[in-house]
């Protein structure tokens, strides 16, 4: 049976869908040899750098590490250890409990004998109200602790109070069960500290996965290739955003998103703009792009910088439920956040933030998933109506697969001659594997989470939070 | 069978051109992920014997030093020590040997200071170390240039002077800011003078890297600050600004108060901050003369350094602002009159409540 | 008599650490070496020593946790003396405030440090 699909038609759709595929492996290449440079660049920089000064001076800039925490009393004890023997003098720990229904406030007391405080708070932000007040600890030892028991109002709420507490110039807000390494925040503050003509008003950390990782009293001792498909899959992923996509962003000047993972900010910006956005579920995208926007509109110089070295571990989802989960919740946080700001969109007034960052973004980022759906009902269409040219179209499903197989093998030699952290026999084998396995294995789920986000958004007004099961870092 | 190849050869060739083209990609794609795997497993072997190597040798230095140091005490075990230095001098022909006994060395003495420090110092001579790395300065990668800089002023090597200076100039600010950090390191405030020439920015990082190498030193000479104070180069007054608060320098004061009146307000800020550390009533008067024309930053600065500053006649002027609009200026105010006192840790409590003044709860009290 | 005196100290740089066991060990003491907190408070519960050295900042548990440790959980009166950097001036006084006897900031004199240790632990 062959329907006659006017011939015209046909050829609208081939071009478009063409030329989407074509844009989006041009950018790919071109974001990737950007970051090649600065890589290089960053690597020799920072050969000789001297942390130590940093580290022992007592004018080195305030940090407060932010840390919301959410029924977490399994590890929230270690946890806070961990975040505790930092290497830097002068920072604090505000560890925001958001209303946790379980006994979390309960064992930070005993484990780190604190008393309830009266705290000089500035309420800055609006926020959920406290709920048993401000507790430091009566031991010296613990004197950078400070624990914020207050009503549960979501991460972003809980952020924010964190922003009002702090006395600190800087903030790092983290998820508390991240894994950060001892010397991670001497080196996020440093482009802070290096920036002479232009602002640095926010910088971005990389995030590694440590599943399957030994982590031993705060310290994570031994990097494993974790067996799950769906973890394995992430590692790769991750592997390609940050070593040859924000890097290159980074050298753009476009940084759109700061993990929410681990990221620092200037708090003076960060309370200028009203702290976190309570209302959107990627509230770490959003309180960056309207930093950018403020500063825009401001005309002042400013910088959002990037530090490729693996200094947060963090686990990741490995069951397909709470991947999908996750995914659906970042794909409606970029819908959000490109359209609460979508007056940037495209617009000269903004440089590249407005005409490269947006536009790159909405297309590839917002808009992908749905260019790929429509093309998978295109190509069911074609093949009802029997209108396929078999060997073009699989040949050109391959020319496509292996391109992105081979992006991944040039994601792994990079990781290989920048940080080199799965240096374990056999590694090598699982990342090329996984490089062949993933795009067939473990884009459908992603593509499927990206669809679901967008129907969620727009047909599922209700859906507000994913939940994230934590199975726990800590192993001893 | 033949056939059936030849076949297809013909059928290729008589196929579309995009066919043709796609099937000349995937083949292309597939010798490059080929190449990049086989380049891949041949790095990652690489990788790993010399990870066995760094660890090997840098337990072997690391054992080679403390013995040489041992010896030291011992006239007799002198001959085990020349061993050590001509094992040492040769090992470091190798670019990766040199680095890890670098790093042995510098990892000790950067701990330790007195006659065991001199030793590695001492040490660094004898096997030639410093010979390469004086003559690296001439190279011109500016990264390798940089690092020789560094590593010169980590081992202390004054000889390298006159060697270094003439880099001054060089057009990467790595370089430039190495050479600044020997020059302190080595001659303290001597080396300081670049100050007065200085026409870059100096970064924060930069400063506070100056300013701990000066803080590793006890009894140092300090030279007269003003006319940094008075530079035309905003970043040497913030960092003299910083200078000045560590090392007290009261006779600053006129160049101080005239910076309240800067034209940068970070520097009439970071000025105001300093009021109260040098005690310069003076300057008191000449900023509420128009403290409220002046920024908010400054107010708040100026109710600050107040907590410390303020003389019985300033009260009835300090509590006017009690309901002031900002956070920062009621609480100075409140802590001037005694109304709160407000520990380092940002802890509170409340002294005495007056009777035309009641303490707001919501904006000071977490309850 | 200083044979059976054993010294426990708790230093992530290894080679200060087997400098400063060549020297302790020639003066006749006993050395035991930890790499971090955790560790150096296991050997102190395990051995029992006669005087403690430690650094301020080490992975996992403080030098102030080990001093608080041994302090108030332990409720031994061992001398502790403290490395410390430049810059770390509060910490230091922490120290103090915990129970320490002494400091020692980096970088120090290994000599000096031996004569501390003798004149504490007579």
């Amino acid at each position: 049976m062959t329907l006659n699909i006017p011939q015209q038609l046909i050829d609208i759709f081939d071009y478009f869908f063409f030329g989407f595929a074509i844009a989006a492996i041009l950018s790919y290449i071109i974001l990737a040899i950007i970051s090649a440079f600065e890589t290089v660049n960053y690597m020799k920089k920072n050969s000789f750098v001297n942390y130590s000064n940093i580290l022992s001076s007592s004018i080195s800039p305030s940090i407060s590490i932010i840390a919301p925490a959410y029924n977490e009393s399994l590890n929230i004890v270690e946890n806070v250890r961990s975040l505790l023997s930092n290497h830097y003098v002068n920072y604090d720990v505000i560890i925001v409990n958001d209303g946790s229904k379980d006994d979390s406030l309960e064992k930070l007391i005993v484990a780190y004998d604190l008393v309830k405080v009266d705290y000089l708070i500035n309420y800055q932000i609006e926020t959920k109200p406290l709920r048993q007040g401000v507790f430091k600890s009566t031991n010296p030892a613990f004197e950078k602790l400070i624990v914020v028991d207050k009503e549960n109002g979501g991460k972003a709420d809980a952020l924010n109070l964190g922003l009002n507490i702090s006395t600190n110039k800087y903030v790092a807000c983290i998820d508390v069960d991240c894994l950060l390494l001892e010397d991670s925040l001497q080196k996020m503050v440093k482009p802070f500290l290096e920036a002479t003509d232009e602002k640095v008003i926010a910088a971005g950390g990389v995030i590694r996965i440590a599943n399957s990782c030994t982590i031993k009293d705060g310290k994570l001792l031994d990097i494993n290739f974790p067996k799950n498909r769906i973890v394995r899959g992430q590692i790769l992923e991750y592997l390609r955003a940050f070593l040859l996509g924000r890097m290159a962003w980074s050298k753009l000047n476009g940084l759109l998103v700061i993990s929410g993972a681990f990221g620092l900010f200037d708090k003076k910006i960060a309370l200028e703009v009203g702290g976190y956005d309570t209302k959107t579920v990627g509230e770490d995208m959003e309180i960056i792009v309207r930093m950018r926007r403020h500063m825009e509109e401001k005309k002042v110089k400013y910088r959002v910088a990037y530090i490729p070295d693996p200094l947060c571990w963090t686990e990741a989802p490995d069951t397909y439920k709470i991947f999908i989960s996750q995914r659906n919740r970042w794909t409606r946080g970029t819908i959000e956040t490109l359209k609460k700001h979508k007056k940037i969109g495209f617009n000269p007034k903004y440089h590249a933030l407005g005409t490269i960052s947006y536009p790159y973004w909405f297309l590839f980022e917002r808009a992908a998933p749905i260019v790929e759906i429509l093309g998978l009902f295109y190509f069911s269409l074609l093949i009802v109506t029997n209108n396929v040219l078999w060997d073009y179209a699989l040949l050109f499903l391959f020319v496509a697969y292996l391109f992105t197989v081979m992006f991944s093998i040039i994601t792994i030699i990079t990781e290989e001659l920048t940080y080199h952290q799965y240096r374990k026999k056999g590694m090598g084998l699982q990342l090329i594997k996984t490089a062949f396995t993933e795009p067939i294995l473990n884009h459908p789920f992603i593509l499927y989470a990206a669809l679901k986000g967008n129907f969620d958004y727009y047909f599922n007004k209700k859906i507000k939070w994913g939940e994230m099961t934590r199975k726990g870092m800590t192993t001893n | 069978m033949s056939d059936l190849i030849q076949n297809s050869i013909d059928a290729f060739q008589n196929s579309h051109p995009i066919i043709q083209f796609c099937a000349y990609v995937s083949f292309l794609f597939m010798a490059i992920i080929m190449g990049l795997m086989i380049y891949l497993k041949s790095l990652r072997s690489r990788l790993r014997i010399k990870g066995r190597i760094e660890a090997t040798y840098k337990k072997k230095y690391e054992a080679d030093l403390i013995e040489y140091l041992y010896a030291d005490d011992d006239p007799e075990n002198n001959e085990q020590q020349q061993k050590i230095i001509a094992y040492l001098a040769k090992s470091s022909h190798n670019r990766l040997k040199r680095k890890l006994i670098i790093n042995t060395f510098l990892k000790l003495k950067n701990e330790i200071s007195g006659e065991t420090a001199d030793a590695i110092q001492n040490l660094y001579y004898k096997t030639g170390l410093i010979n390469s790395a004086t003559s690296t300065l001439k190279s011109k990668k500016w990264d390798a240039v940089a690092r020789s800089v560094r590593e010169l002023t980590q081992f202390e090597i004054k000889e390298a002077h006159d060697e270094i200076i003439p880099l001054i100039n060089h057009p990467k600010k790595e370089v430039r800011n190495e050479i600044q950090k020997y020059l302190v390191k080595l001659f303290r405030f001597d080396g300081l003078e670049f100050l007065d020439v200085l026409e870059s920015n100096l970064s924060e990082w930069d400063q506070i890297q100056l300013l701990e190498i000066l803080n590793k030193f006890n009894n140092l000479e300090i030279p007269d600050m003003s006319k940094w104070l008075l530079s035309k180069n905003d970043s040497v007054v913030l960092f003299t600004l910083k200078l000045a608060r560590i090392y007290n320098q009261y006779e600053a004061q006129e160049a101080i108060k005239s910076l309240l009146n800067h034209t940068n307000t970070e520097i009439r800020i970071e000025a105001i901050n300093i009021v109260n550390h040098l005690g310069i009533f003076e300057a008191v008067e000449i900023i509420k003369t128009d403290l409220f024309s002046r920024c908010l930053e400054e107010q708040i600065a100026f109710f600050k350094m107040m907590e410390e500053m303020a003389m019985p006649d300033d009260i009835p002027f300090i509590k006017e602002h009690i309901q002031h609009e900002n956070f920062y200026i009621r609480v100075s105010v409140m802590k001037i009159m005694n109304l709160i006192t407000v520990d380092t840790d940002n802890t509170f409590k409340v002294n005495t409540i007056t009777p035309d003044f009641s303490i707001d709860k919501d904006l000071t009290i977490a309850s | 008599m200083n044979l059976s005196k054993k010294i426990v100290l708790a230093e992530d740089n290894s080679i200060l650490s087997k400098l400063l066991q060549f020297k302790l060990e020639k003066e006749g003491y006993q050395l035991l070496i930890a790499t971090n907190g955790k560790e150096a408070v296991n050997l102190i519960e395990d051995n029992r020593p006669d005087m403690i050295l430690t650094d301020i900042m080490m992975p996992f548990i403080s030098g102030l946790e080990v001093i608080s440790h041994v302090r108030n959980k332990l409720e031994m009166k061992t001398p502790i003396v403290v490395f410390s950097s430049a810059g770390q001036e509060e910490m230091v006084l922490n120290a103090f405030n915990l129970g320490a006897n002494d400091f020692m900031s980096k970088p120090f004199s290994p000599n000096e440090l031996v004569i501390r240790i003798k004149r504490l632990l007579q």
